[in-house]
């Protein structure tokens, strides 16, 4: 306590000396920097582009856990890894892939993509947008410091009481785990709010439900979904919390609480997250091959349909994840009829996009590879479902290498595909530059081929008897070869992602600029600047069909606008929102290691930021229309 | 937005103001006094709340005005999907 004291004050003594007499410009100078400008931003492309790197930065986290795993199961009967490290390692490699690598790179295009797509100039609330990503920041990072101070969690990313109790997870590993989850996920759950209220509120004049480009209702989709699966999430993270923090017994049989409430929670939220990953995949999916194909998507309104129905059913079918807990014959039976019944929303999706295809102008530029190798293996994946579907079958594969195979056949062979199609897709839009073709066709084959070398073994893994989540096997059980051609894949995977790398640096350092409209795309996005102007559109333009890009392309007219060249009302930018987050993360902290006092501390922060946001007088800005009529000009 | 759509008048919300305190006072006098058997308190204090709740969504939360037709259906999703839940997990 005292060494914080000391601290406290000395900050503030730098902090007085720094503001104070000694150098009054220190404030202007730090406000003029490109730092202060990218941690106050409100600008939605901004935002995404914070979402989508500080995603990156995750998944490679989460793929180096997963390459030390690969390397330690290699061969029998290795001690590179083990025991408690393994757990680690699993836990925090499942955490980070779909809390802080699928979710945010998700945000990140859903920022970048969906105001541009539907005409609008900026979320409903940049600043609810910012606080978003900041508050998933800060958990992320809480979350991964785990590693530094005190050893990470250790308990599989699903958390299973008693497991995660303090009597047999002691240490702060699963602390880490609940409040960093806990703040990553107030901060997507205020973002999937945000993209409810944009899509419904700031679409162009003529831009109705119909008319919307695939990609921006599976967000639509996805963050309704948000909005219903966090609140379980928090509850049984809070729940957890006081069990371990202050001693309540909400799970703890013998105290009269319920070790199967946590299951219940835990996938009533977790089952939804998954098509909270996968929808946005599907998305970009639509647009890609239809972009491709020079075709209109086949079948549009059967795919909101599906959607829609995809996300509805989500909520019906967490109890396949228990079936095993033995709720009886009858409830495991209704929930494996519910669980098929997906397949058919499901299997309306495949089919259209294989229509779309079908007859199509086809080009294989990397963005479409990435969707053509995306259907079959998520096909693949969801065959697997189905057989994972079956109570008695299940019984046989489950808590074996078989679930792994069929998860990551789904999560990696379609998120993080559709991802990467996503990528490739938007990244002139994004940041004004492209990224190479050739380059991009190493990436996807090394990558394709590297994941179905890593994962297809592991499918006979699990029906040979190879129990998950166990860090070590003996030799002469058959699992030897499967299990080094397993790992022998990872390679190819590691390449692909360097090769990423190397593309995305030589983007930075090309100084040649990205065309507005690249891939000769059908939708709104292109219609502007890569990047775009931070007003996006200087003119709402005004919709008239489904695809209203391409309709004008082809009847060789443009878009009309909605409206006439008016000042443009722009948010001003604000530190408010990475200060209330930093509050938060410096009470998660204080929770971790049980210093009251710390979190008291930092729960004050967070509460004055809000009473400083809430008397604000803060109108925003507005930008003069004369200097974009030049540009226009210019362009013309 | 819609807000001018339909006059509201103080009077309204003074009613309701009334209703909901009468029904919180209603609430209280059933669990003090006794009136009704044990196994009757529950079910009737749940009733009143729910007639508050949709009391306060409507005066105060505006959902009698037009154009509130999203918020209508996403509260009727949420309390959809959040009955299902519950029930199933009471059940199982």
């Amino acid at each position: 306590m005292a060494t914080l004291l000391v601290i406290i004050v000395f900050a503030l003594f730098l902090t007085a000396i720094l503001t104070g007499g000694y150098n009054k410009k220190f404030f202007a100078r730090v406000k003029d920097t490109k730092v202060w400008d990218w941690i106050t931003t409100v600008d939605h492309k901004k935002i995404g582009i914070l979402y989508f790197i500080s995603g990156i930065f995750f998944f490679l986290i989460g793929g180096i856990e997963a390459i030390f795993m690969r390397l330690q199961l290699a061969f029998p009967d290795s001690n590179l890894f083990v025991g408690d490290v393994f757990n680690q390692l699993l836990t925090m490699h499942g955490t980070t892939m779909i809390f802080l690598a699928a979710m945010p790179m998700i945000f990140g295009l859903m920022n970048a993509v969906v105001p541009l797509q539907i005409g609008a100039r900026d979320v409903a609330f940049p600043f609810v947008n910012a606080l978003g990503f900041w508050l998933f920041f800060f958990g992320g990072l809480l979350l991964n410091l785990s590693w530094i101070f005190g050893g990470a969690p250790d308990a599989g990313w699903t958390s299973y009481t008693s497991l995660a109790l303090n009597n047999y997870s002691p240490g702060p590993g699963v602390d880490y785990y609940v409040l960093g989850l806990q703040i990553a996920g107030i901060g997507t759950l205020i973002g999937g709010l945000n993209f409810i209220a944009t899509i419904i509120n700031m679409r162009a004049p003529g831009m109705s439900f119909l008319r919307l480009p695939m990609f921006t209702w599976t967000v639509f989709v996805t963050s309704a979904l948000i909005l219903f699966a966090f609140p379980p999430l928090t509850v049984a993270l809070l729940l957890l919390m006081f069990d371990r923090i202050f001693g309540a017994n909400f799970f703890d049989y013998a105290m009269g609480g319920s070790t199967v409430i946590w299951e219940h929670l835990f996938w009533i939220f977790g089952h939804p997250e998954v098509y909270i990953v996968i929808l946005p995949a599907f998305g970009v999916m639509s647009e890609v091959i239809s972009t491709f194909s020079r075709k209109r998507l086949f079948g549009y309104t059967s795919m909101v349909f599906a959607t829609v129905l995809i996300g509805f059913l989500g909520f019906m079918v967490w109890v396949h994840h228990m079936f095993t807990v033995g709720l009886g014959p009858v409830s495991n039976s209704v929930f494996a009829v519910a669980t098929m019944a997906i397949a058919v929303p499901t299997g309306i999706k495949v089919f259209n996009w294989l229509f779309t295809m079908w007859g199509g102008e086809i080009r294989f530029t990397t963005p479409m590879l990435w969707a053509v190798g995306f259907i079959p293996t998520f096909v693949m994946g969801g065959m697997t479902g189905v057989m994972l579907a079956l109570p008695p079958a299940d019984y046989q594969y489950q808590d074996s290498y078989f679930v792994v195979a069929h998860f990551h056949y789904v999560l990696v062979g379609g998120t993080v595909f559709g991802l990467f199609a996503g990528l490739y897709y938007w990244w002139p839009k994004m940041f004004g530059k492209m990224l190479s073709e050739r380059l991009g066709k190493w990436h996807f084959w090394l990558f394709a081929i590297g994941f179905h070398l890593t994962f297809f073994p592991q499918h006979f893994l699990g029906l040979f008897g190879m129990p998950r989540r166990v860090f070590t096997y003996h030799s002469n059980l058959g699992l030897d070869t499967l299990n080094l051609l397993s790992s022998i894949g990872v390679i190819g995977m590691a390449l692909g992602t360097i090769i990423l790398g190397v593309a995305i640096y030589r983007s930075f350092l090309s100084k040649e600029q990205a065309p507005a409209d690249p891939w000769d795309g059908r939708t709104l996005e292109w219609t502007i600047a890569s990047p775009p102007p931070e007003y996006n559109f200087a003119q709402t333009p005004l919709i008239r069909s489904y695809d209203a890009f391409w309709v004008a392309k082809e009847q060789k007219t443009q878009i009309e606008p909605a409206e006439p060249l008016a000042p443009i009302h722009m948010p001003s930018s604000s530190y408010l929102p990475i200060m209330m987050s930093l509050g938060l993360f410096i009470a998660g902290f204080g929770f971790i290691t049980r210093g009251i006092e710390v979190s008291i501390l930092g729960v004050a922060i967070t509460l004055l930021m809000m009473f400083l946001r809430s008397f604000e007088q803060d109108h925003g800005y507005h930008i003069d229309p004369r200097p974009i009529r030049e540009e226009k000009g210019a362009k013309v | 937005m819609a807000n001018t759509t339909k006059k509201s008048g103080i009077g309204k919300h003074i009613i309701s103001f009334a209703f909901m305190i009468a029904l919180t006072i209603a609430a209280f006098y059933l669990v003090i006094n006794n009136v009704v058997s044990k196994g009757w308190i529950l079910p009737l204090i749940l009733i009143l709340a729910v007639i508050q709740v949709i009391l306060q969504l409507f005066t105060f939360m505006h959902l009698d005005q037009k154009g509130s037709n999203y918020y209508t259906f996403f509260m009727i999703v949420g309390i959809f999907v959040a009955v299902i839940s519950a029930i199933g997990i009471i059940v199982m």
